[in-house]
Parts: C-alpha cells; sequence; structure tokens
C-alpha cells in the first residue's frame, strides 16, 4: 500500500475577534420568518428578522420588530447577540438578518432556550465579510489537478456521460452514492429516487456508516422504535437511566428545558465527566458510572440481576406487555424472513421471555455483581446503587425510570449494548408510556424520506444461512468495485473507522490513475474517465457546501456547490419527531442550488423520468406517500392542504415552531400530532381521511405486539474475540482512545470554523487526558500529542457466513479478510480529572485531526455496524501548540466545572 | 425551565430609569474620550481593542493596594445597572494589568441568557459560573471565552488602566446582555 494519507492543516492561532459592542435592531416592519435550528437533533425553534441595510430599528419597543425596551437587564430578556446578527443578500439586494431562538416557542425550546451551537446560527449564513466567503459557489471540474469553474450544463453532461458508460459496462452495483440522512426531506427523497428508483443501484450508504444498517439494533429486535419518545418524557421521569451520552453536551435544550428542573435523579454511564455530569453530581442527584469501554453489556446485565434478586421487577407490566415464547416464535419468529433481523432473532442466543430471561440473568458469571465490578472497572456499590435508583420501590411504588442511550453505547459494541439495555428497561416497566421511555437520545435530526425500490438484495455479503445483509460501501471501495460515487454532504472519510486508509485508497483510484481530465470538452473528458474506470480508477462527485479535505479538495473530479439552510424551503422531523418548515429568508451564494435540484438536472441527463418538481414543495408533497407507513408520516397534512387547495409547505408555515408531531392522523377533520409511539391511547380503532392504523402507534413493534426480553451472552464469540484483540496493549503503554463531541462543536465543525468565537474557542480539536496518564507521558495542557495505533484492523473482501463463526473476528483473521493498518492523528491535549484513567478521548470528525483513523473498521457480525468509540493508541508529545501561552484563543481549562 | 428564577438587578421601570439614563448621558457626553494606551503591552488585546470604536468614561474601580487574589470586588460601569466584578485572578490573562497582569474585569450578565454570574468566580481555575442557568463557563484568563456552555459571545471584558496605585475602569469590549449598544441608542 501507498504512503498513508495525512491531513494537510495544522494548529495555527486564529485571527483576533473582533469584539462587538453593539447590534443593529430590526424595525418594527422587518420581515418574520420561523425555522428551526438547523444542527442537533432536537432543533430548537427560532425566528429570523430580515430588514433591508440602510435602515435600522429603534431602541423603544414600539420602533423595534423585537418589541422591546433596549436596553434592559431583564434575566432571559429579549435579546440579540452580536453572533445572532450577520448581513445577507435577498433578491440580491443587502440586509441585514437576526437570528434569535424564539421567545414564544412553547414545544422544544420554551421561552427560547437555546445552545452555542444554534444560538450562533446567524454566522453560518453567506456574508463575504466573514470566512463564509469560503463558501462553494460554482460548479468545477479538476482539471490538470485544479478546480476549475464550469456551468451546471456541462458538469451534468459530463456526470451523466460517464455513469451511463458505468452503468452499461460494469453494473449499477458500480455506482454508488454516500449521502447524508438527515438533510431535509426534500433533498434525501430526491437523492433516494435516484440512487434506489431510477439507478437501482445497491451501494448507498448514509453519512455516518458503511452501510444502511440499524443503529440502536437491540431496540429495533424487541420492538421499540429508536425516536417513540417525546421531550416532555425525559422532562417526566423520576430517574434518567443515560448511557454512552451526556445530552447537555450534545442534545443541550432536551437537558437544560426538560431535564434540569425539578428534583430527577440521573446516572451517566460514560467514561467521561462531562458537563451535565459534574452539574448532576453537584446537585446531589446524579451517578457517574465511568465505565471501561465496551463493557456495558455487563452493567446492565448486573443491574437486572440485582432487580431480579431482589424482585424490584415491575411484574405487572411483564406480565401485560413482554412476550411469552409462543408469542416470540409465532408465524417466522420475529424477524422478516431472510434477513439478518431474523438470523438475529431466532429463538436460542438473543430471544427470551420473562421466565426463560429471569433464569438465565442468574446463571450468568459476569452478571454476579463482584465480577461485574471487576470486568467494568465500576464500584461494585456504584452499581448496587444504580440499580436501586432505577428500579427498588419508593413508598411501595416503582421509579418513573426512562432510559436513554447513544453512540457510547451502540458504538461500542452494537449488540449486545443494546439488548441488554433494552431488556434492563423492559424489566423496569419502560417503553411505551408517560415518563417511562426507552429511547435513543439522538444525534442528527430526522430528515430521511427514502424513495423506496432498494435493491440491498444485490449485495454479495450474506450473514450465515445466506440471509440478506446491507451493503457495505466502504469495503466495495477498497475492494476497487466502485466506478463513480457520488457524495452528498458529508466528509465520508474522516466519519468512518481506519479513515486514513479508506483516503489513501480512493487518492490511488482518483488521483493515482493516469488518465486526469486535462481539458474541458466533453468529449475528451468522456474518453478520459472512461479510460479511468475501465482500468480500476474511480470517478468521484462532490456536493457540498464547503471545500473538505480530502473529498473536495484533492479527491473528486466533480465538485458541485449546495444551497442550505435558509436558502431553500426544507422539511424535516427532530427526535420527538416534530415536523416543521426551516423558511427560506435569503439567496444561496453564486450559482449554489439544493441537491435535490441537482438531482434533477442529472436525472434528466439521464433520461430518467418523474423529476419535474417546480420548486421544494413539490416534492414535499410527493414524498408524504412513501412515508406513510412509517413514524415520520405526514401524509394527512398534505391530503389535508390539497383540499384546502394551499402548497403543503405553506401549511406547514403556518404552524410556526411548533409544528406537528408525526405520525399526524386526523380526529374529528383536524390535524392530530402523536406524543409518543407504542402507548395504547393511541388506539383509535377506524382511521378517518385515507390513512391506515398501525400497531405500532399503540403496541409494540411486533407481530404480537408484545416487547421481546432478548438475552445477552457476555462470552458470545462474536464478541469477545475482537474485543480481546483491540484491548490497549500494555507493552505498547497504549491507552483506549474514544472519540466524541464537545457542545461547542457540531460534526466536522464545518460551520463553527467559520463562526468566529467559536473558531477561537476551538482552534484545534483537543484530547482530554487523565493527570495520571499525562504525567507518566510528559504531557501537560496545551501540548500536541500525537495519537498512534500501529494495528488497526480492516475487514476486507466479501466473507460469506455459512456458520456462524465464519464471520468472527478469529475465522475473518485465519482467512485473510483482516488487513492490518495503522492510524495517527495529532490534538492538543487538555490534562483534566475528567477522565477515566486509561481512557483518553479525541474529537470524533474534527478537520486536521480524524479521530476515526485509530479505530478499527471490522464490523460487528451481528449486525453490520461498527464500533467507533474503541480506538487505542500510544499518545506521545510532538511539541507544544501555538495555544499553550497565549490569551486568545482555545481556553484550555477543564470543562466540566460545577 | 428556569423562567421562575427572577434576576436581582431587574431593571424597574419608570423613576429609575430615568435616574439611568440621565447617568448614561453624563457618562457618555461629559466624560468623553478613553485612552487604550495601557494595552498596547498586552499583544492579543492590542489587536481586539482596535476594534472598539465607542468612546467610554474612566471610572476608578478600585486599587493596587486593597485588591487581594481570589477576592473580587463588585462595581457598576459604564451604567449604574450594567455590574461587574474586578478580580486578581493570581495568573496573567488577557487584557490584565498590574505588575502580574493578573488584574481584569468583566461583566456578570452571562451572554447566554442573561443570568446572574454574581458570586460564581472559581479561583482555582480562573473561570467564571457555572452560570445557574444553563451551566456557561467563562475563561477569564482569555478574555472571557467560553470554556463550555451555551453563550453566544464572550463575556464582555471591562477595559482597565493602572494610575498610580488605582485602577479605571475605560470600555467594554463586547456587548453587554440586554443592551443593543453599550454607548447609546437608549430607550
Amino acid at each position: 500500500m501507498s504512503k498513508l494519507w495525512t491531513p494537510k492543516a495544522t494548529p495555527k492561532l486564529p485571527e483576533p475577534v473582533k469584539a462587538e459592542g453593539r447590534v443593529p435592531l430590526p424595525p418594527a416592519d422587518a420581515d418574520v420568518f420561523t425555522t428551526a435550528c438547523d444542527y442537533c437533533t432536537i432543533a430548537c425553534g427560532y425566528k429570523v428578522y430580515r430588514w433591508p441595510v440602510g435602515k435600522e430599528g429603534g431602541p423603544k419597543a414600539g420602533e423595534n420588530a423585537m418589541k422591546t425596551d433596549f436596553p434592559h437587564q431583564t434575566m432571559m430578556g429579549v435579546w440579540a447577540s452580536p453572533a445572532q446578527h450577520t448581513v445577507v443578500s435577498h433578491e440580491g439586494k443587502p440586509h441585514h438578518v437576526i437570528v434569535v431562538p424564539d421567545k414564544d416557542a412553547t414545544v422544544v425550546n420554551p421561552g427560547g432556550n437555546h445552545s452555542i451551537r444554534g444560538g450562533t446560527l446567524a454566522q453560518k449564513c453567506f456574508n463575504p465579510e466573514t470566512r463564509t466567503r469560503e463558501r462553494l459557489q460554482n460548479p468545477m471540474i479538476r482539471v490538470n489537478g485544479k478546480l476549475q469553474k464550469v456551468s451546471w450544463d456541462l458538469v451534468t453532461d459530463v456526470m451523466a456521460d460517464i455513469s451511463q458508460h458505468v452503468i452499461a459496462k460494469h453494473g449499477e452495483h458500480a455506482w454508488a452514492i454516500k449521502m447524508y440522512s438527515y438533510q431535509y426531506f426534500e433533498n434525501t427523497y430526491a437523492i433516494t429516487r435516484l440512487g434506489m428508483t431510477s439507478i437501482g443501484t445497491p451501494s448507498i450508504a448514509p453519512h455516518d456508516k458503511c452501510a444502511n444498517t440499524n443503529d440502536a439494533t437491540g431496540l429495533d429486535d424487541a420492538g421499540i422504535d429508536s425516536f417513540g419518545a417525546s421531550y416532555q418524557d425525559w422532562g417526566d421521569c423520576e430517574v434518567a437511566f443515560m448511557s454512552g451520552v451526556d445530552p447537555y453536551e450534545t442534545k443541550t435544550t432536551l437537558f437544560t428545558s426538560w431535564m434540569m428542573p425539578g428534583e430527577k435523579k440521573m446516572i451517566f454511564v460514560t467514561p467521561h465527566r462531562t458537563m451535565g455530569v459534574a452539574w448532576a453530581l453537584a446537585q446531589g442527584r446524579g451517578l457517574w458510572l465511568p465505565i471501561i469501554p465496551g463493557t456495558d453489556t455487563v452493567l446492565h446485565n448486573a443491574m437486572a440481576r440485582i432487580i431480579i434478586e431482589n424482585n424490584w421487577q415491575d411484574q405487572e407490566f411483564i406480565d401485560k406487555w413482554i412476550a411469552n415464547q409462543w408469542e416470540v416464535d409465532q408465524g417466522y419468529g420475529r424477524g422478516t424472513r431472510n434477513t439478518g433481523w431474523q438470523w438475529r432473532t431466532t429463538w436460542g442466543n438473543w430471544q427470551s421471555d420473562w421466565k426463560d430471561y429471569s433464569k438465565w440473568i442468574m446463571e450468568q458469571e459476569e452478571a454476579k455483581l463482584e465480577n461485574a465490578a471487576k470486568i467494568t472497572g465500576l464500584k461494585a456499590e456504584d452499581i448496587q446503587k444504580a440499580a436501586e435508583w432505577i428500579a427498588k420501590p419508593v413508598n411501595g411504588k416503582a421509579p418513573k425510570t426512562s432510559f436513554m442511550l447513544e453512540k457510547g453505547n451502540y458504538w461500542t459494541n452494537n449488540y449486545m449494548n443494546t439488548t441488554s439495555f433494552v431488556s434492563l428497561g423492559l424489566i423496569c416497566g419502560a417503553g411505551n408510556r408517560a415518563g417511562r421511555v426507552i429511547s435513543r437520545g439522538g444525534g442528527h435530526q430526522r430528515g430521511m424520506m427514502g424513495a423506496g425500490g432498494g435493491s440491498g438484495w444485490l449485495n454479495p455479503e450474506k450473514y450465515p444461512g445466506r440471509r440478506k445483509k446491507d451493503f457495505n460501501l466502504d469495503r466495495w471501495v477498497m475492494d476497487g468495485q466502485v466506478k463513480f460515487a457520488w457524495v452528498f454532504g458529508t466528509t465520508w472519510i474522516a466519519a468512518m473507522m481506519g479513515s486514513q486508509t479508506l483516503a489513501t485508497k480512493m487518492l490511488e483510484m482518483t488521483r493515482g490513475s493516469k488518465h486526469q481530465i486535462d481539458s474541458l470538452d466533453r468529449k475528451a473528458i468522456f474518453e478520459t474517465l472512461k479510460k479511468r474506470v475501465d482500468e480500476g480508477g474511480m470517478v468521484l462527485v462532490d456536493s457540498d457546501i464547503y471545500p473538505v479535505e480530502p473529498i473536495n479538495t484533492d479527491i473528486a473530479d466533480i465538485v458541485l456547490p449546495a444551497a442550505t439552510w435558509g436558502e431553500d424551503n426544507f422539511t424535516r422531523c427532530n427526535s420527538e419527531r416534530r415536523l416543521r418548515l426551516y423558511s427560506k429568508f435569503y439567496d444561496a451564494p453564486g450559482e449554489a442550488k439544493p441537491d435535490w435540484w441537482a438531482v434533477q438536472q442529472f436525472a434528466k441527463k439521464m433520461g430518467f423520468e418523474g423529476y419535474d418538481w417546480k420548486d421544494s414543495n413539490d416534492i414535499f408533497e410527493e414524498a408524504a406517500r412513501f412515508g406513510r407507513g412509517g413514524v415520520l408520516n405526514y401524509h394527512p397534512l398534505v391530503m389535508e392542504a390539497k383540499k384546502k387547495g394551499v402548497k403543503a409547505q405553506e401549511m406547514l408555515r403556518a404552524m410556526g415552531t411548533t409544528g406537528i408531531q408525526t405520525p399526524i392522523r386526523v380526529r374529528d377533520g383536524k390535524l392530530v400530532g402523536t406524543l409518543r409511539l407504542h402507548d395504547p391511547d393511541n388506539n383509535w380503532g377506524e382511521m378517518e381521511q385515507a390513512e391506515v392504523q398501525n400497531a405500532f402507534m399503540y403496541a409494540f413493534n411486533t407481530h404480537s405486539g408484545k416487547a421481546i426480553l432478548l438475552k445477552s451472552p457476555w462470552g458470545f464469540k462474536g464478541w469477545s474475540q475482537f474485543y480481546q484483540a483491540i484491548q490497549p496493549r500494555a507493552e505498547k503503554n497504549e491507552l483506549w482512545v474514544t472519540n466524541g463531541r464537545v457542545g461547542e462543536t457540531w460534526q466536522s465543525a464545518f460551520d463553527d470554523m467559520r463562526k468566529a468565537h467559536l473558531n477561537q474557542r476551538w482552534p484545534w480539536p483537543p484530547i482530554f487526558i487523565h493527570p495520571d496518564d499525562a504525567k507518566s507521558r510528559g504531557i501537560e495542557s496545551g501540548d500536541l500529542v500525537k495519537v498512534h495505533n500501529d494495528t488497526v484492523y480492516v475487514q476486507t473482501g466479501q466473507p460469506q457466513g455459512v456458520k456462524d463463526p465464519d464471520l468472527f473476528f478469529d475465522n475473518l483473521m485465519k482467512d485473510g479478510h483482516i488487513q492490518t493498518t495503522e492510524g495517527f492523528f495529532t490534538s492538543v491535549a487538555i490534562v483534566s480529572d475528567e477522565m477515566r484513567p486509561g481512557v483518553a478521548m479525541a474529537s470524533f470528525n474534527f478537520p486536521g485531526a480524524p479521530a476515526n483513523a485509530v479505530v478499527h473498521a471490522v464490523p460487528d457480525p451481528v449486525t453490520n455496524n461498527y464500533r467507533y468509540k474503541l480506538g487505542r493508541g500510544t499518545l506521545t508529545k510532538v511539541g507544544e501548540s501555538p495555544f499553550k501561552n497565549n490569551f486568545t484563543a482555545m481556553s484550555l481549562k477543564p470543562r466540566p466545572i460545577a | 425551565m428556569n423562567q421562575e428564577i427572577n434576576h436581582e438587578h431587574r431593571h424597574e421601570e419608570g423613576e429609575g430609569d430615568r435616574a439611568c439614563l440621565s447617568r448614561r448621558r453624563f457618562l457618555l457626553f461629559g466624560v468623553a474620550g478613553a485612552t487604550l494606551v495601557a494595552l498596547d503591552s498586552v499583544p492579543g488585546l492590542t489587536r481586539l481593542a482596535q476594534a472598539m470604536v465607542a468612546s467610554y468614561p474612566s471610572q476608578k474601580v478600585g486599587s493596587l493596594s486593597a485588591l487581594k487574589a481570589g477576592e473580587p470586588l463588585e462595581f457598576a460601569y459604564p451604567y449604574p445597572d450594567v455590574h461587574n466584578v474586578l478580580v486578581k485572578l493570581g495568573a496573567p490573562a488577557g487584557g490584565g494589568v498590574g505588575p502580574a497582569k493578573d488584574i481584569v474585569a468583566f461583566n456578570q450578565m452571562c451572554t447566554h441568557m442573561g443570568g446572574p454570574l454574581v458570586g460564581t468566580y472559581k479561583g482555582n481555575h480562573q473561570v467564571m459560573g457555572p452560570c445557574p442557568l444553563h451551566l456557561t463557563t467563562f475563561d477569564l484568563t482569555r478574555h472571557g471565552m467560553v470554556v463550555s456552555g451555551h453563550a453566544t459571545e464572550s463575556l464582555p471584558q471591562i477595559v482597565l488602566e493602572v494610575k498610580g496605585d488605582d485602577i479605571h475602569a475605560t470600555g467594554v469590549m463586547g456587548l453587554v446582555f440586554g443592551y443593543a449598544d453599550n454607548t447609546g441608542g437608549h430607550a
């Protein structure tokens, strides 16, 4: 293999920030729009005030659109910070905009609460006076190694020419899409319509994984939708058990508006004592379980054992809602025939009922308290306390406990962490009622509206028993099978495991080819690219809003400028399934267009039919019928809009920041939202309008409507062989190097690094290190630290599972399906006892320091999902960062100061 | 939600408001032209301060001899309703004055949603906060930068100048919560 790709970016002191002493106020007649935040899954409601430059509102309430007297010193009063103002172009003329959280919001972020991410949304809008000037503004083709501006017409001709050749000669498998799964219904519908319906390729993967797999797979198999809960439920619970997540950091207003008030007890299972954890501890109502990465299953099983030993389980709930063996096995078993789901859920290893589960748990050696304490690295009394908090009856009544999980849980041991977690929740009586829910906290918003027609059956990989398996796009690339790939709004590489190896391979297949475009002649380009793909190379198109290293700066042959939030009317749901309109309020820069438009132009050139949308509303209306059977169903809204003769998006606009929770239903002629899924109160019997009653609304999502208890045997070799292989090696002085996100950063920091204050705060990603681990390595806060894993495992080829162990780590290794490579990145140390000793935490996907480089690309053989949080490596000081001794950039203070 | 918490410095309407207004006018037009000379010794701050366009009054807020490390001193500036804190950090800081460059002053209204930061100074880390509302903390050695949390601006820093033993406030860097303009445009 050629030399590993390494990022070019280096840590530098940012330009000083201008400390503004004023902010212009919107005049009373300013235009007002509602929208929601572009970032995290909670999606706070926002208002946008827009008015022409040259005009300004006055400080008296009657003189400004915020209807407030300035100045004031009223806590939580109406205010716009300078970061909430910018100047944009609207219909070609400069306009001020103020983007502020909606003070009138009654849902999600009541009273205008917000995070630092959404609070600075204005700074994301294109304004040539700020670093947003770096936005991609023209379609470009790489000619002689350099990107040259071209027309949309030429670029889509070129794409269609080579696509037709690739599909005809190499098959639809060779034509791939790597896409965000969240950036609005209108775009995801258009993209999946192209890839799945029109082209029919199986080679499609979402932004966060190599294959379109389940996320919290155990929840799905138990019959629980990952987003069944409402924010109200997290507010109503008396105890919150949070696994691999601190919502303060990553789901801010869910925590600050809904969970902080009151006397709720909070249990956090994470090796990182983040601010939410520190605060709950300081309040005397927190319990921190700093677990050894990867051992959550043992903790869950041990807690379940304590509960069963003490008879604290919610027997009434179990008797009513847990499936017995007959109900589990009826029909074809729970899973659909010929799927990995069926393979997982056949009675035996995993599936169970109350009688079987309660007997099984008592037989597990690792579930005994003292053994569990040893394996998890937790104090036995803390495990005991956690079990008491979540289940021990108070005055004869079970506590109202809710269970939240996120990536610290399901991205360390995808199947077993989620199965053991959901079983623990179910025996505590959670899953389908107010304040007693089992749910993901969520990462991004719910913006996927698939057009259907997937071709997953074309995947050469199979689960044992030749059962269907989701197509793994990264492995397909690594095998050199992809000839054409279109990337939509994702870093692809840095977000994936073993990322340097993937980047290196993709560079080889593009820039490494001797066939490079050297003119802007359509025919010549086609001839060049044809030779490239026929001789083992690949053509890559990247649609994005900014230059992203290396996917469009180095790899892409064609770069397309996308229009984004605020630049078109878009829709999507948040993590409580709340659907809102994200209003257009300014002009996209240059020739940037929404991705649905780019798809449309390309599809027309390909000769595909059904791409005649005039605007995003046309797509919103068309897509509705494809979501009818699902949890994001908004079809009744579209029907109602048609009846009234208005655009469906305009009907949604009228609902402002409140929107409506999907699935939407109709009762007495009115649209009604859904507070929570699986709740028996949702059973309305016969439905109005064209809707059908979906059983998951009022029962668990299983054949019987009852939830399924799942066993999670710690000794399962599909897990234990891998876990053994990837332990930090004492002889090399390695640490666990896990990764995550701090609250001040969203995703790959694509906007944050262009927001002046946020760029000052985090000009380079940190790695948090415990003082003991730092001292022995001579590392101080502010030092540059190189993290290196010299043994990164990458699964290769298309191994067939005939018998179960064929896909377990030891056999894959024996059969030559594991490539051994390496990975490294450089971060700035923050030495703090917020970490568990032996575990360091890096930023997961920050430009210049791809922490996934030290993570193994070997999926969970049961679910095909990955273990992103289980990196390892040596930590070596390589110098002092420019931030160590300066006063303007990157605070090195510990973050959890409570 | 935390809306039930009332700010002790709630801006009153009526007579008090007019009193504030006249004081502001006096400060703004009676004592114009703050000097930024002292800032030249602090590279980072000089560049920041050059961006300041407003003119602020000069006001004595403390003295070197009386100020003790880790014991914050409250003062109002540039208006009676704008509450700040003068603190000797015991560690050099951006914009720090005094022999050890460790004396700084900051506004005490959280720039997230105006929560009261009074009494939240943490001497061991030179950090202000967490704000009782939504837990934002600010690094006082780095111009009030957010350490963790949700304020969309750094904490406004009061520019200081030393004259003999006296410490004077001479300007404000950053917009004070609840203000649209630090130096004018009042209702």
